[in-house]
């Protein structure tokens, strides 16, 4: 083999594997819960991380302020709309100040780590962690951020909060021509990244209850059709929610 | 061990002085100000706003010291050296964090690491260190450099293309050096960004009523520093004046040889504030000290120590000093400990901490019953200790015995 160059090789993966879901998209429920819809249940919403941008020709992500702006819009008002199919009540959460604010800082940031480990680690093939082998194999879901999750503002008047992350990243033109160029050479370069995930957690004893990751969604979170479409991939068979009759809405 | 700094820098200073600036110059007063800045263009909207979100986290973080005398203190350092009116679009957050640095995002977020307030020893320095990161978010410096990665990675990725295409030998090769040169070319716009960042700080510093003369002294300290460090690893010596390829900063050595050069000789009389910046530091002096202890590097902590001691010793430094050796923890060391705490004690016998590191090693080295007699001291100073029960529980042994 000639050097086929490590770092040409690295940097056309670079592009890649930034999604490490990439056209994956799973769910799990912990076992045994199950939520009936209108059960009269609680949902709380923290504000929902949302990045929106473009990737250049090399596969950096480019932030845009306005795209990022209009998603956020779009999706808080799809998600509004989406209530009623979901079933239950679902409340965004109090802006909170002070301590409060900490507590959400790093209640966010360790719902962040836990639901990327089950995505890393659980959900798709690859590096398995050596504690969770068993639960891997015997298909077991258990994940928890600890009770102390209860403590969140609002959290004394709801029973579930709902965690969204949401980032986009739309193929530059060049980043398109450099696709088109390297399939000719046989090379397949990803254009674009469409990846997100929502986790439910149960705010009395802080267990993930449901997460849905999504290496790569549709609908365009720009524009507000495409914001509905995104949110309704994004809590896909959500516990409790009104499934859409798929066999009936195609012809 | 000023003496020995001084020594040092003036090696350092007369080395680099001749090789790399030839004549000395002032830097240059900075460009007059132009007004609260608004990002323009969509990727400078787009760091910004991305710099916003960090914010948001920062705002929020566990890290964050949210001491506000200390807040207050530092940024009315920050607005001496660079004026009021550039400092009011500046958010400072402390962050205990115990390494010498401090950042600066586009949107005009400063975090200041708390390992950089233990290292500098007067205003003039902080201010110098400050106005540095100042000049990134005058001269737009993220957004350039981002610029800079986003072109070269273009270039790459192209270029990646076509050996591929190519599927030769050579074409990998080119693609290769290509590669090597693009990256040492990002290595060095990066250098050049913090020379500019370095005049620039200088050039407020310059202007302001601190003593410029400072600015060379943070980085003189910072060479002993990573000398002592070497040594108490033995290991070699790092050289301070050679350029790695990939260094995202010059090397210290030319930082300080050139900032002592550029600094206005009119301003060599001012003052440096090292009163109120000790003062200021105070209250946190024993937190910063004990987090640089637990970094576990013996050389460069022991150096700051003696280096905040050179004024005499207090108490809080000689607690810091046998903590340091404390936690070393070879029988020499824990004698040594004792020594240090026992000093401690007798300037301020109400400081709990001496008497629990004086107890602890005490009975460490076999003088149990004195010992236990300090750390039932530590236990009426401190009832409520989170380590109360612990420790009674060895105090008490020798009771019982």
């Amino acid at each position: 083999m000639k050097i086929l160059s490590r770092a040409v090789a690295a940097f056309l993966v670079a592009g890649c594997i930034l999604a490490p879901a990439t056209g994956q998209e799973r769910t799990a429920t912990k076992g045994g819960f199950n939520l009936a819809p209108q059960s009269g249940k609680t949902i709380l919403v923290f504000r929902p991380t949302v990045r929106v941008g473009a990737q250049s020709t090399g596969g950096l992500f480019e932030p845009n302020a306005d795209w990022t702006d209009q998603a956020r819009r779009n999706i808080d008002d799809a998600l509004t709309k989406r209530q009623q199919t979901l079933g239950n009540k679902v409340i965004t959460a109090p802006v909170s100040y002070g301590e409060d604010a900490q507590l959400v800082e790093e209640y966010s940031a360790l719902f962040a780590a836990v639901s990327r480990s089950v995505i890393q680690y659980q959900f798709f093939v690859g590096i398995r962690l050596p504690t969770k082998k068993r639960d891997n194999k015997a298909d077991v879901f258990e994940w928890s951020l600890g009770s102390g999750v209860g403590a969140l503002p609002g959290a004394k008047n709801a029973d579930y909060a709902l965690f969204i992350y949401n980032k986009d990243a739309y193929g530059s033109t060049g980043r398109k021509m450099l696709q088109f160029a390297a399939a000719l050479g046989g090379v397949g370069v990803k254009s674009g990244e469409h990846a997100g995930y929502a986790g439910l957690v149960d705010l009395k004893t802080g267990d993930l209850l449901w997460l849905n990751a999504d290496g790569a969604m549709g609908g365009d979170v720009r524009g507000v059709d495409g914001a509905e479409k995104r949110v309704g991939q994004l809590l896909e068979e959500f516990p409790g929610s009104v499934q859409p009759n798929l066999a009936a809405a195609q012809p | 061990m000023m003496r020995r700094t001084g020594v040092l820098a003036a090696t350092a200073v007369t080395l680099i002085t001749s090789a790399a600036i030839g004549q000395s110059k002032i830097a240059p007063p900075p460009p007059p100000y132009a007004g609260a800045y608004q990002p323009q263009g969509i990727d400078e909207i787009g760091l910004w706003r991305e710099g916003d979100e960090d914010e948001r986290t920062l705002a929020n973080s566990p890290i964050l010291l949210r001491d506000e005398a200390l807040n207050n203190y530092v940024k009315r350092v920050l607005c001496a050296a660079v004026g009021d009116d550039r400092c009011r679009s500046v958010r400072l957050y402390i962050l205990r964090v115990p390494l010498f640095n401090a950042s600066m995002a586009p949107n005009g977020t400063m975090r200041v690491y708390s390992g950089l307030l233990l290292r500098v020893r007067n205003e003039a320095e902080l201010a110098m260190v400050l106005g540095h990161e100042f000049g990134h978010f005058e001269q737009r410096h993220t957004l350039a450099d981002w610029k800079a990665r986003r072109s070269s990675s273009d270039l790459l990725s192209w270029a990646a293309v076509f050996a591929m295409l190519g599927n030769t030998y050579q074409s990998y090769s080119n693609f290769d050096s290509l590669q090597l040169s693009v990256y040492g070319r990002l290595a060095h716009f990066n250098r050049d960004q913090e020379r500019e960042a370095d005049a620039l700080g200088l050039g407020y510093l310059n202007r302001s009523a601190l003593r410029p003369q400072a600015a060379s002294v943070v980085w003189q300290n910072l060479i002993a520093e990573q000398e002592a460090s070497a040594l108490a690893k033995g290991v070699r010596k790092p050289n301070f004046n050679k350029v790695a390829f990939f260094a995202s900063h010059p090397p210290s050595g030319e930082r300080a040889a050139i900032l002592a050069a550029f600094a206005d000789p009119v301003g060599a009389d001012r003052e440096n504030g090292v009163t109120r910046y000790a003062a200021a530091l105070a209250p946190w002096l024993p937190t910063f000290l004990d987090d640089q202890i637990k970094l576990n590097d013996f050389g460069a902590s022991d150096f700051i120590i003696l280096s905040l001691a050179e004024n005499g010793w207090t108490a809080p430094l000689l607690v810091a000093r046998g903590d340091l050796y404390r936690a070393r923890g070879n029988p020499r060391d824990l004698s040594q400990a004792a020594e240090f705490y026992g000093k401690a004690v007798e300037m301020d016998a109400k400081l709990p901490d001496a008497q629990r590191g004086l107890g602890l090693s005490l009975i460490k080295t076999g003088r149990r019953t004195e010992g236990q007699a300090a750390l039932r001291q530590y236990l009426a100073l401190k009832p409520n200790a989170s380590d109360a029960a612990m420790i009674s529980m060895l105090a008490q042994v020798a009771r019982g015995q």
